[in-house]
This record gives structure tokens, sequence and C-alpha cells, in this order.
């Protein structure tokens, strides 16, 4: 089995766009929340997100036409330019079928279903746009990663939910280590929409006072877009091209709940991290920092605690959620969460659970970084995905070889 | 090789549920009539008619479930039946699942968008229909239908979607994440999808669910019905070269299957038209498009390809040993091709 390495990272994300400014808006903690401008939010009593604002597609995109594509795909392939140009690879030099592109993602393009909607509501089904319904399969997302970059391998995109850019890093790494491919494109994308906004208030599950992972009197998410990609590679090929390395792909672990369509479910978590730790050869000991699922829902964030409690013991590593500063990007988040883990490798620093006023008594045994980011020696970083549908996914990386 | 077996399979189509309505369908020996109702277009619509959650899964918990959702589960349920698989506390964690979606569920996700327009009040939602706005809705639902707890995978890609779960289960095998996965893909008829194909210029829409008992090792004694012998996928970033990507594809799936074309018995592609026809240009082959027999069925398309190869086998035992050829591909330039050798069921497990 070949080893697998990560050599380019690109961040299209309210905090930040490309790894540079990414990076320092993790460092400083900056909050990429603010009023929604996609579409009216009057009406509802919560009218915040972490939209990325001034996304300038056709200054990021060489190939794409983005008037062609939805807003999802086209964050996947900006983002997927971004991380390819951060590497430092020319995929026209990788061999025909050996690079490929795996995108995850919880809704696809679903804006453009708002916007199908709309024209629905307006003139019945007969007057659907045929140029939006286009753009609706989700399987575009990955197709727009391979169509920028003039990809021929794999091309997959995975709807596991908010979890999926996690499965989509895994399924690369399997593909690289197997020896099916010699690069992979791996990330996540999603877009803000009425709907899901919508959604996420009426199930309760929506903070009117900020994301608060792990805060005492959390009250939900805040909804958020963006896209992600990393790059990566066989360490040979990274190697042969004298590529820089960042830091090593351990591998993942997946499990699924089978319990309940949406409320988590702390034993299956735990399990997932087993399984994980298992496929990855590591132990609890070995891990230094946890980049949290944490959603700042009471419930996720309490099973999730319950989980690291029962698998790491009563001193588990800090575990911080970069949620409180995107929001929940959905299926982009894990993939966030895989981006600010490398960092924290690359760099020694613990990206911080901004917004923590009060710490959980139910919680007694986490340390959140709680609002400021602090210097660390991170050997193994444990990246975590949960989901709707009990769709768990974890991925660990290491240090670079 | 892949070294990868199908004990068994579900399948759900317009002609009925089952493999023999699916066979004679194909076969034209069942008529498959459009749906005549309003709210359908012109071109066409084909429907599993009287289809009802319900009367399969019964009344409890499935009030709020769409109907991909229910369908796939029944089909779920059918492939395990049919491979003789139980499922208990001892299996249940290696025991997956991987299914292709093209957006979920169209209707249910843009009726949940409807009413943030229509309402008094934008949120005044219903919470109970906000998981059947999320794709893996119906993945998530076969694990709690059938206490599945192992990789639980959806996978979008439209024609493609059956393709990429085969690789996605193909890699959890081989790579000791699973030890069986339940593979398959499903699409709803809806007045949403069947007006969206007519919108694009399409000539039928169609709706299925299939799903294979995809494993390595079977237990002795259970029947093997399929070999897969290749999955190869591919992308063609200029649409216009994806006639021969795909033809890229296929000569790569024979090579690994250590196969020629004049070994393939029959071709089977999810509708036929140009691009088909100039990447696999053979013509003294069998073959069977599942559209000319039941419309459009996207996500659904790929796994009744798979599906209609297993039926044949079934009710023909002459047939056994034979392969079969799958191949697809999207509008924006993904390809797949599948190579697969069927039993009508007498196998055994280790052939």
């Amino acid at each position: 089995m070949a080893r697998v390495v990560v050599t380019g990272l690109g961040p299209v994300a309210s905090i930040g766009t490309g790894i540079d400014a990414f990076a320092e808006g993790l460092r400083a903690g900056r909050s990429g929340i603010s009023r929604i401008r996609s579409f009216d939010p009057t009406g509802f009593p919560v009218l915040d997100a972490g939209e990325v604002h001034d996304f300038a597609p056709e200054r990021m995109l060489r190939r794409l036409d983005p008037a062609a594509w939805g807003r999802s795909a086209t964050f996947a392939a900006a983002a997927a330019r971004l991380a390819v140009a951060d590497a430092g690879v020319d995929p026209d030099r990788v061999p025909a079928g050996r690079m490929g592109a795996v995108v995850g993602t919880t809704s696809g393009e679903s804006q453009v279903v708002d916007q199908v909607t709309a024209s629905i509501v307006e003139g019945g089904l007969a007057a659907m746009p045929v140029s939006l319904l286009e753009r609706l399969p989700a399987g575009r997302l990955a197709e727009a990663v391979s169509t920028e970059l003039g990809l021929t391998g794999d091309t997959l995109t995975l709807a596991t939910a908010c979890s999926a850019s996690n499965y989509a890093i895994g399924y690369a790494f399997d593909a690289l280590a197997t020896g099916e491919a010699d690069v992979m494109v791996a990330g996540g994308a999603d877009s803000v929409c009425r709907w899901a906004h919508a959604g996420f208030y009426r199930l309760g599950a929506l903070s009117d006072k900020g994301c608060q992972p792990f805060d005492r009197d959390r009250g939900g998410i805040l909804t958020a877009e963006g896209g992600v990609a990393l790059v990566l590679e066989t360490l040979g090929h990274a190697r042969a091209r004298g590529a820089r390395v960042y830091a090593e792909v351990l591998g993942y672990g997946v499990n699924c709940d089978a319990h309940h369509p949406v409320a988590p479910d702390a034993a299956s978590i735990a399990e997932c991290m087993r399984i994980a730790h298992e496929n990855c050869s590591v132990k609890p000991a070995d891990i230094d920092y946890i980049c949290a699922h944490g959603t700042g829902t009471p419930s996720n964030d309490l099973a999730e605690a319950q989980a690291v409690r029962e698998v790491f013991g009563d001193r588990p590593p800090p575990i911080s959620s970069v949620k409180s500063m995107l929001g929940h990007t959905m299926g982009a988040a894990s993939g966030f969460g895989a981006v600010a883990s490398v960092l924290a490798i690359v760099h020694g620093f613990l990206p911080p659970t901004i917004n923590f006023t009060r710490p959980d008594p139910a919680m007694p045994w986490l340390d959140p970084v709680a609002n400021a980011a602090r210097p660390a020696r991170v050997r193994i970083a444990q990246n975590n995905g949960y989901a709707f549908g009990g769709n768990n996914a974890i991925t660990l990386f290491g240090e670079a070889p | 090789m892949t070294g990868l077996v199908v004990t068994g399979f579900g399948v759900l189509s317009p002609a009925g549920i089952g493999a023999a309505a699916l066979d004679g369908a194909l076969a034209g020996r069942i008529d498959v009539p459009a749906v005549a109702e309003d709210g359908f277009p012109p071109s066409g619509a084909y429907r599993l008619d009287g289809f009802r959650i319900r009367d399969h899964l019964g009344r409890k918990g499935t009030s709020t479930l769409d109907r991909c959702t229910g369908m796939a589960v029944v089909a779920c349920g059918q492939a395990l039946a049919d491979s003789g698989i139980e499922v208990d506390d001892g299996n249940r964690r290696r025991v997956g699942v991987a299914l292709g979606t093209t957006m979920g569920s169209f209707q249910s996700t843009s009726e949940y968008s409807r009413e943030t327009l229509v309402q008094e009040r934008p949120y005044l939602v219903n919470p109970m229909l906000f998981p059947n706005t999320v794709m893996n809705c119906a993945a998530g639902q076969c694990a709690i239908w059938h206490g599945l707890k192992g990789v639980n995978a959806t996978l979008a890609g439209g024609p493609l979607a059956f393709f990429s779960s085969l690789r996605y289960a193909a890699n959890a095998l081989n790579r000791g994440y699973a030890d069986t996965v339940l593979c398959g893909a499903v699409e709803e008829l809806t007045g949403y999808r069947a007006w969206a194909n007519h919108l694009g210029g399409g000539t039928g829409t169609g709706e299925g669910a299939a799903v294979l008992a995809l494993e390595r090792q079977p237990a002795p004694g259970r029947r093997v019905v399929a070999e897969i012998l290749a999955v190869t996928t591919g992308f063609a970033p200029d649409p216009g070269t994806v006639a021969d990507a795909l033809a890229g594809c296929v000569a790569r799936a024979l090579h690994r299957a250590g196969l020629a074309m004049d070994g393939v018995a029959l071709v089977v592609t999810g509708a036929e038209d140009d691009v088909l026809r100039k990447a696999l240009p053979d013509g003294c082959v069998p073959r069977l498009s599942i559209a000319a027999t039941f419309g459009e069925c996207d996500a659904a398309s790929g796994a009744l390809q798979a599906a209609a190869v297993l039926a044949g086998h079934r009710s023909d035992p002459s047939r056994d040993g034979q392969v079969s050829l799958l191949a697809g591909y999207t509008a924006r330039g993904g390809v797949a091709a599948v190579l697969l050798r069927g039993w009508s069921g007498g196998g055994t497990a280790g052939r």
C-alpha cells in the first residue's frame, strides 16, 4: 500500500479564500457570520448565516464558465483550482486516468432548487427554466472539478450529508493507497439557501445568538457555505516531483448509526472513532488534537463529548470546533476541518472555539481551546464528521513523513 | 477480476416488483403503458403502479417517508432475502449500503422550498419532512429499517450513480471495511422529474430501484448469481470526446477481465443514443436499453441495467456463465463500464 500525503490546500470560505487568508482567519478566531444576502430573510427569526461574500468565480476559474454551473459546483471548482496551485502540481503532467476528483456535499445545488421552485410557484412545472434544471444533478460538483482541471480519472460526488468531505477524503485515500491513482483532489461544497435555513430553524436547530460549540448555553447552528479541496498524492509521486508535503493522511473510518434519521448517537460515534483508530493503527494517546464536528447544537456537542470521553478517557486531547467561526458549511464542513487539522500539524497551533462564554458542566473533561488559538505540537490530528442519516466519517492526519 | 460476487438482488421497476416482471417487460412479453394522468408531460411517464410504502413496511413510521426512500428500503430488503443473508448483532457492523442518486428527491426538496415562499411565515415548513430533503435519506433509512451499521454511502451521479456505488462498494469490500454491501440506486417518478426531463428534450421518464448484495467471500452454500469482472470509470473534460472516453473505458474493462468484445454476450445501456452508438459500434452483440421500455430512469438506470442482466440469467439457465457489459455516461463527461458474468442461481460460492 502506498503512503498518502497532502500537498495542496484550497479553501473558499467566509473567513478567507486561499490558504494564507484562511489560516490567518483561524489563528485570529475570525467570525465569518453576517446578515444573509443571498435570499430575503424577512420573516425569519434568525437573519444570519456564514455566506461567502464577494465570491468571484470568473476570476478564479480557467476553464469552467460559471454561468453554466450552479454555485456549489463553482465553489468546488474554485477550491480545486486553489488547491492545485498550492500543490504546484500540473494535472496535464499526470498520466491519463491517474488523477481524479471526489467532492462531498449535503444538498448539491440547493440554491438552484430555490430558484427553480420560485419559477414553479409563478408558472407551474412547465415553466421550469432548462438552464437551471441542467445544473441540478449533484454529480455536477465533481464534474465541475474534473472539467476545470482537465482530469480524466475517477470523478465522484459523495452525497453523505454533513460528513461528506471526510467520505471524499477517505475514498481518495483508498484510490491512492491501492495504486488506482497518483493524485486526487478531494473536498466538499455547499451553498446557503432559503429552504435549509427554514428547515433547520423549524427543527429547533438554529441559534439566534451565534454558534457556540460546547458552551453551556449553546443554542444550535448557523447555516453556512463554501468550497474546500485538498490535493492528495502518493508519497512516491510527491517526492518524485519535489513537492512540498504538508502532512500524511493516515486513513479513516466510517460507520452508520442505523438508529434515528437526525439525532446523533454517542455510542455509534465512539465506535466510529475506534474504527478509524484501528484502520490507522493509532491509539487514542497518540492523538494531540481533535477537530470537532462541533455544530453547536445541545445534542451533537453532548454526544460528541461523551464519545470522546468513552474513547479517550477523562483527559482527552484539546478539541475545538471551526464551525464556531465558519458556521455549518454542510458537506464542506469536514473538509474545512481537514484543512484546519493539517494547519495544526504544519504550523503548530490549535484553532479556537470562539463565542465560548462558559463551560458545560455536563462535559467537564473537555478543553475546547476557548476563544483564542494556542500554540501546540500536533503530531496526529483527528477530524470528526457526523451527519443526518447516521453517516459518520472520521479522518486522521499525521506529520509529513 | 475484482473477486467480488453478487449473491442476491432486489428490483422494482414500472413493470412490477421482482426479477420476472423486469425480464418480461424488457423481453416485450409484459406491456408497460405510460401513465394516463394529469401532472405528467406529453412525452410520457412510466410508473410502478400501486406501489404503496405501507403495504411493504407497515404504517408505523412510514407516513413521512418519500417514494424513493420507500422503494430503496424495499429493494434492500429483497436483496437481503434473495441472498439469504441474515443480519444480526454478530454481523450488522459489517453489512453496509451504497446507494446511487441524482439529487435525492427533487419533489421533496422543491416542495420544502415552496413552503418557504407560500406559507404565511417562511419557516412554517414541516420538520418531519426535513430529513427527506437530504440526499442520503434513502441510504440512512435502509440502514435503520434493516439494522445495518456498516459502511453507508450515497453517491450522486445520475446515469452513473449505480456505477459509482459499485466502485464505492467494491473498494469498501476490497479494503476490508465491510463484508457485504447492498449496492444499488433509486429514482422515483414525480411530475417534477418528468417535466424536467421533458423540458430538456427527453422522450419519456421512468422510475425504479435495484439493489445487489455484493460480497467478497460469501459463506459456503450461499449461491452466487454473478461475478463482477471489472468496474472502470473515467472522465472526458471536453464533453465532445465522451464517446471516445467511454470506448476507452470499455476497452480497459475488457483488458482487466482478460476478455475481448467477442466474449461479451449482451450489452445493456441506460438509453440508446449517438454517443453510445459511437462508443459501442459492435452491432452483432445483442443490446438492451432500459429507456426503450421504461423511459429515462436517471440514477436508477445503471441499477436496472445490472438487474436486467441478473433477471435474464435467472429465467434462463442456458445462459449460465455468459458475460454482459453495462455502459453509461453523463452529459458533462463522466463515463463508466462494468463487466459481469451471470448465473441462474445454481452456482455455488467459490466457483
